[in-house]
């Protein structure tokens, strides 16, 4: 049994590297280079800055315990500003450029979609780690993604917010993007399997603040339950302003929301919400435990939901090349070899061959309260 | 040639043109006189088609032409020029003139009547694009003409045809106008102050230069505040006040009329001109 | 019935947040003829310094507002004094350039500063709220409306009363008259810019604290919905702007009422084009008056273009045709593929804006309808890719031209203003008509490049496909400019009375060169699309119509060099700063700025 041998192995690895961090030889040498396509400017620039937190504190502790066998991990972050023509251009150096092993990202669909083609053709790994959007990883055998798939996703919140809440009624309120528009789609079909009925639907537009109107639309309705497929942003936004309208209907949230700027943004409206994370501060998992702990130590907060996936990336990206060599084709190869490594989102990281995205997010149901996100105990699950 | 009949134009409270008439008959030299505000460059606008009058009519050559908007009057054979000069900045001063003959360009622009008139522009913009032999000697003759009307202004314009309009001193832009006027092949040439902003050499050589036009049997309607000019030039005189025609006749008789000169003295005015170009 | 209205009550609200915006954008325009593109910017900038006083001083609100009122109000004056006074005299689009290149560099430096996370800005008012109908109002929305009013009456009283405020209206109404009359007009204008810039500012601040959120990208919104608000009032009118401003925020309200949340700029900007389109001075200016709005042609620098000889038009061609020979880099073939592709675009709009005078503000919506055609028509319809690039073309060129058809009419900022609202337009009608175009997830799978069954597989036979369509492209329209046509257009924007006065029908010619134009911006549109392999909504937005705008401008207007240079410098200079990482778009903002300044007329003069 070779797989369970290279398991063990590992799994006795990583115990060596979380124990004997401190002491490992510091990785020296020629770098191994990623690059990284998102943005650092224009509007979604906070997006790039939370990568690069999630990204160098995966560094800093890969590159502590021996780097990619001795070698050190580095990426090169090209300011795309999540716009196609930019990502295009970007793509191109990073195919020709021989240094580069693998490229992480772009963030939105548009921007990383259209540079598909090319680094499919140049056979570089574009690996898409913010990426829903289903037909990513459909744009060739380079196309690899561990973002978490909404069809993956959406039955859980669902499973939240009918089984365990209970709520028949549902009105879905959706950022009218690829992301959120497939995950609306996603979450009705989960619903209605499930035996909940979706009164209500808005999509709004990403830079949208007030929500007033639509908040009367969707009382028009009768839901007894509010969905929110958003960001942690316009989540905060619209919470508030359901309150301030004096709906007092609970309201749930998809993990996105899952950032300390949910609650810094939305203040007392936030409590009660009801929302999901992969992982949770207090989750006994070793990985959790340690992202968090060591995020905190660096940063002096709490981690979010891009932070983990970044994190998360890094530490899967050098798994890899720690195990199959760091060299394009390796990575390629090896992305769709590699088991369970140990990972914040996943529990284990395990790649299917065919979707070439990960199955099995964990999933904790978490309840805004006293201005923290807590396990969520409350609430028994409702038959 | 041109008839107009109770001609009226408001601007909120103010009747800018009141219940004109006028007539000028075909090779006829009329000008328009009056003090400032009278009321003259809103009749031209109101003949001219780029004003819509409140009341009136206005007849070209026995055709009802009142509100035709001013790219059919144009059509039809009436060139203006403007008291404050409109020149095509950026243009040079060939292809100010070549536009004031836009409407005689008879090969590269189709008219097609009916539904094909829709695909008039297309067949225009591949005419152009193409240039076929019809295409290009049009172009050519009226470049031909255009260059004979530069040289009808003496060294004036012709050494400058190339350079841009806006490189013009005042008085040469104000030739540009009137080449532009002639390259329409006017039937009726209307003229807002020719001579506004000239000095005394100028305003004489322009002074020519109209009154060879006029030899040429064009119909003329001329607004000037140069009198001098007036008198000697024109067949008939329309003196205007506050939007009404107070004066039609001869230049004499119209000199001795005691409403013109309680008019002109009234408003203090009177021969001066020039100047008032400025404060505009 | 009694959600109508919570559906009014929440129009009003909204409104009242984007009067304090319009104001002060009225205020601007009243007298300097001038769309201040960085009066989001300076909203921004004052949320931002709001955020400082409370978190670090903790400043009560009055103080917070008074102190942002000073920031404001000295931004302004520097934004007057070292952005505009010195392009006093320019055409006009060298201003309002100006204040976009403004506005890049004020975000980015906030972003800079403050990081691009969203903040929070809690507002120390109690939390109060007061039941109307089935929704409440708090106490921040009556601060907000009572510091509209008081700012407008106050403002009222400063125009009517004060000196100054007479010399303000007297520039307003004739700024060389007024300059003749001894009235100081440079004071005139750096009171205009403090006043509506400390307005702008505080409306930046309570609008944070009206939503506890603050971000370096509100800027953008910020600015649109005031432009629109003040435009529906009536441009320059600060009455009109309050009136326009509830207008607004009504009919979006009614419009979600109507059709859901995501038609929700839609109606905005339907309302927007059509009172353009019926009542071009705004709602509420009285008829017939002439609107003020300086006659064409101002938008155009005058300048001599710089003649370069044919032959060095052909070295340079047959030196680009050989870059993949010489320099077979990737990288460097892909930048300049994408110059090629703007400058597809940049030689469509130098048409439009440069030679016909048409600024349009919305032409990324030509590259969306090219875009989408050319990807469905070759999807859905299996229509080979060369083919549908040409049919691309001549969609964007039809449905271009019948979509601005209707603003022909429009002059100046009135016709920009347009044309960003039908952009707008364009871009949400595509998010919302799913069936065809797939709304918000986008068109994916679209086939690569062929060309008569060849697939266009490397990035060499891109680039020359690319750059040959630019060079087939740039000879016709440069033949159009030689012919009649180009005289013609010339003369439409140079002024567009006498055109008229010698038989020149405007609409015909504008939806001529509009066409001809748009069909470069579709085939561009049509190709990026096959290169990128996905399109959405997004991919075309509106920050493409700016750089196009910006493209043409370097150039020179109307000079079909000039937009091929212009797109090559503003897609490479970028990918040049890519070493300077965020500060890229400052870097961007400066430059654009030093151009406005030392060269309005574009590096290779207007033609
Ligand atoms: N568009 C307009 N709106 C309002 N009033 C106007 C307009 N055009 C002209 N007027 C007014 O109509 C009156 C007549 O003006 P007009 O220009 O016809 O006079 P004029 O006889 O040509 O004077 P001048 O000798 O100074 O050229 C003036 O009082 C003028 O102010
Ligand atoms: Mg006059």
């Amino acid at each position: 049994m070779p797989v369970l041998h290279r398991r063990s192995l590992l799994a006795a690895a990583s115990a060596l590297v979380l124990t004997r961090a401190v002491q490992a030889e510091p990785a020296k040498g020629e770098p191994v280079l990623l690059g990284v396509s998102g943005p650092l400017t224009g509007p979604n620039a906070q997006y790039g800055a939370q990568w690069k937190q999630g990204f160098d504190l995966a560094l800093d502790e890969i590159n502590g315990s021996g780097g990619i066998k001795g070698r050190p991990l580095a990426y090169i972050f090209e300011d795309t500003q999540s716009d196609p023509r930019q990502s295009v251009a970007v793509a191109q150096k990073f195919v020709a450029d021989p240094k580069i092993v693998a490229e992480l990202g772009d963030f939105a669909s548009p921007a990383s979609m259209a540079a598909s083609p090319i680094y499919q053709r140049g056979k570089l790994v574009q690996f898409g780690f913010t990426n829903s959007h289903p037909d990513f990883t459909k744009g060739g055998d380079y196309m690899w993604s561990n973002s978490v798939s909404q069809a993956d996703e959406q039955p859980l919140s669902a499973a939240y917010a009918v089984k365990r809440l209970g709520l028949k009624k549902i009105a879905v309120l959706h950022l009218n993007t690829d992301w959120g528009r497939t995950s609306k789609d996603l979450f009705d079909k989960a619903a209605k399997e499930m035996g909940a009925e979706v009164v209500a639907t808005e999509g709004y537009l990403p830079d949208e603040k007030d929500f007033r109107s639509t908040l009367v639309r969707v009382r028009g309705a009768k839901p007894d339950g509010l969905m929110l497929i958003s960001y942690y942003s316009d989540a905060a936004l619209i919470a508030r302003q359901v309150r301030q309208a004096g709906i007092k209907l609970p309201i749930v949230a998809a993990s996105s929301v899952y950032s300390p700027k949910f609650i810094e943004l939305g203040g007392d409206a936030v409590e009660g919400v009801f929302t999901a994370s992969r992982y949770f501060p207090d989750d006994p998992r070793p990985q959790v435990r340690d992202f968090v702990g060591k995020f905190k130590a660096k940063y002096s907060k709490e981690p979010d939901a891009f932070n983990a996936y970044a994190y998360d990336t890094m530490t899967l990206m050098a798994a890899v090349m720690r195990e199959y060599g760091a060299d394009r084709k390796a990575i390629h190869d090896g992305l769709a070899k590699i088991k369970d490594v140990p990972s914040v989102i996943f529990g284990k990281t395990t790649f299917d061959t065919k979707t070439r995205r990960v199955d099995g997010a964990m999933n904790v149901e978490l309840v805004v309260k006293d201005g923290k996100f807590q396990l969520n105990e409350s609430h028994a699950a409702v038959r | 040639m041109l008839a107009v009949r109770g001609l009226t134009r408001r601007f909120g409270g103010l009747t800018a043109v009141d219940a004109v008439d006028l007539d000028v008959a075909e090779k006829e030299f009329v000008s328009i006189i009056g003090p400032n505000g009278a009321g003259k460059t809103t009749l031209f606008n109101l003949v001219t088609g780029l004003d819509d009058p409140d009341a009136g009519t206005v007849h070209l050559a026995g055709r009802d032409v009142t509100g035709l908007p001013a790219e059919k009057l144009a059509a039809l054979g009436v060139a203006r020029t403007f008291q404050h000069g409109r020149v095509f900045a950026n243009l040079s001063v060939l292809d100010n003139i070549l536009v004031g003959a836009h409407v005689r360009f008879k090969s590269v622009r189709p008219t097609w009547r009916g539904p094909l008139a829709l695909l008039d522009p297309i067949a225009e913009l591949a005419l152009a694009l193409i240039r076929p032999g019809k295409v290009k000697a049009e172009e050519a003759q009226m470049r031909e003409e255009a260059l004979a009307i530069l040289a009808r202004f003496g060294e004036r314009l012709l050494p400058r045809k190339d350079n841009p309009a806006y490189s013009l001193s005042y008085a040469n832009r104000r030739r540009v106008e009137i080449g532009r006027a002639l390259a329409l092949g006017p039937r009726l040439l209307m003229l807002d102050e020719p001579t506004a902003g000239m000095n005394q050499t100028e305003t004489a050589e322009m002074q020519a230069l109209i009154g060879g036009l006029k030899k040429t049997g064009l119909t003329i309607l001329l607004i000037e505040h140069k009198l001098d000019m007036v008198m000697q030039l024109s067949d008939r005189v329309v003196v205007m006040d506050e939007g009404h025609v107070i004066a039609n006749g001869k230049p004499a008789d119209v000199r001795n009329d005691p409403k013109v000169i309680e008019a002109y003295l009234g408003h203090h005015r009177a021969e001066r001109a020039p100047i008032e170009e400025a404060a505009e | 019935m009694s959600s109508w209205i919570d559906y009014t009550v929440n129009g009003i609200i909204i409104g009242n947040i984007y009067a304090l915006l319009a104001v002060g954008l009225a205020l601007i325009f009243g007298v300097s003829r001038l769309i201040n593109f960085a009066h989001g910017s300076v909203y921004v900038v004052g949320a931002y310094a709001g955020f400082l006083a409370v978190t670090h001083l903790g400043t009560p609100l009055p103080v917070t507002i008074a102190l942002v009122v000073v920031v404001g109000a000295l931004l302004g004056l520097v934004i007057e004094r070292f952005g505009l006074r010195p392009l006093q005299g320019y055409a006009h689009i060298a201003p309002l350039l100006a204040t976009i290149g403004i506005s890049f560099v004020l975000d980015q430096l906030v972003q800079l500063f403050f990081t691009p996370d969203p903040r929070a800005l809690p507002s120390s008012l109690l939390e109060t709220r007061f039941q109307i109908g089935s929704g409440t109002i708090g106490a921040l929305d009556l601060v907000i409306a009572a510091i509209g009013l008081a700012s407008a009456g106050l403002l009222y009283t400063f125009l009517r009363y004060t000196r100054l405020g007479w010399a303000v209206r007297a520039t307003a109404q004739d700024r060389d008259a007024a300059q003749q009359m001894g009235v100081d007009v440079d004071a005139v204008n750096r009171t205009v810019f403090a006043i509506a810039s400390g307005l702008g500012a505080v409306s930046g601040l309570l609008v944070g604290m009206y939503y506890n959120y603050i971000d370096p990208a509100m800027s953008f919104q910020a600015t649109l919905k005031g432009v629109v608000a003040q435009v529906v009032g009536g441009v320059g009118n600060v009455p009109g702007a309050i009136a326009g401003s509830l207008l607004l925020g009504l009919v979006e309200s009614y419009g979600i009422a109507l059709f859901g949340t995501s038609y929700r700029n839609l109606f905005a900007f339907v309302l927007l084009v059509a009172v353009l389109v019926w009542r071009p001075n705004g709602l509420f200016a009285s008829k017939r008056q002439t609107p003020p709005e300086p006659m064409t042609g101002t938008f155009i620098a005058p300048s001599r273009p710089i003649q370069i000889p044919g032959k060095v038009l052909l070295a340079a061609a047959a030196v680009a045709a050989l870059v993949p020979l010489v320099l077979p880099h990737p990288y460097v073939l892909q930048t300049l593929t994408n110059s090629w592709l703007y400058a597809l675009l940049g030689l469509s709009l130098t048409l439009i804006a440069g030679t016909v005078g048409l600024v349009s503000l919305g032409h990324a919506a030509l590259l969306a309808i090219g875009g989408y055609s050319s990807a469905l028509l070759a999807l859905n319809f299996g229509v080979p890719v060369g083919i549908a690039i040409l049919s691309a073309g001549l969609i964007a060129a039809l449905l271009g031209t019948v979509l601005v058809f209707p603003s022909f009419r429009l002059r100046g900022h009135y016709l920009s203003i347009a044309t960003l609202a039908i952009g707008e337009i364009v871009s949400l009608v595509i998010l919302n008509w799913e069936w065809l175009t797939r709304g918000p997830i986008g068109v994916s799978g679209i086939p690569s490049l062929s060309l008569f069954g060849i697939e266009l597989d490397t990035d060499r036979s891109v680039y020359w496909f690319t750059l040959v369509l630019v060079i087939v492209l740039a000879a016709l329209q440069l033949r159009l400019l030689g012919s009649h046509l180009g005289r013609v257009l010339r003369a439409v924007r140079d002024d567009d009375v006498a055109a008229r006065s010698y038989g020149i029908r405007l609409d015909r010619y504008k939806a001529l060169a509009f066409a001809f134009g748009s069909f470069a911006a579709g085939v561009s549109g049509g190709v990026t699309s096959h290169i990128y392999s996905y399109i959405n909504h997004e991919t075309f937005n509106a920050q493409l119509s700016i750089l196009a705008l910006t493209i043409v401008i370097l150039g020179g207007m109307g000079n079909v060099t000039g937009a091929i240079v212009g797109s090559v410098l503003l897609v490479g200079l970028p990918e040049v700063f890519r070493v300077a990482a965020e500060y890229r778009v400052l870097i961007y903002g400066l430059v654009l700025l030093l151009l406005v300044r030392f060269r309005p007329q574009g590096l290779l003069g207007t033609v």
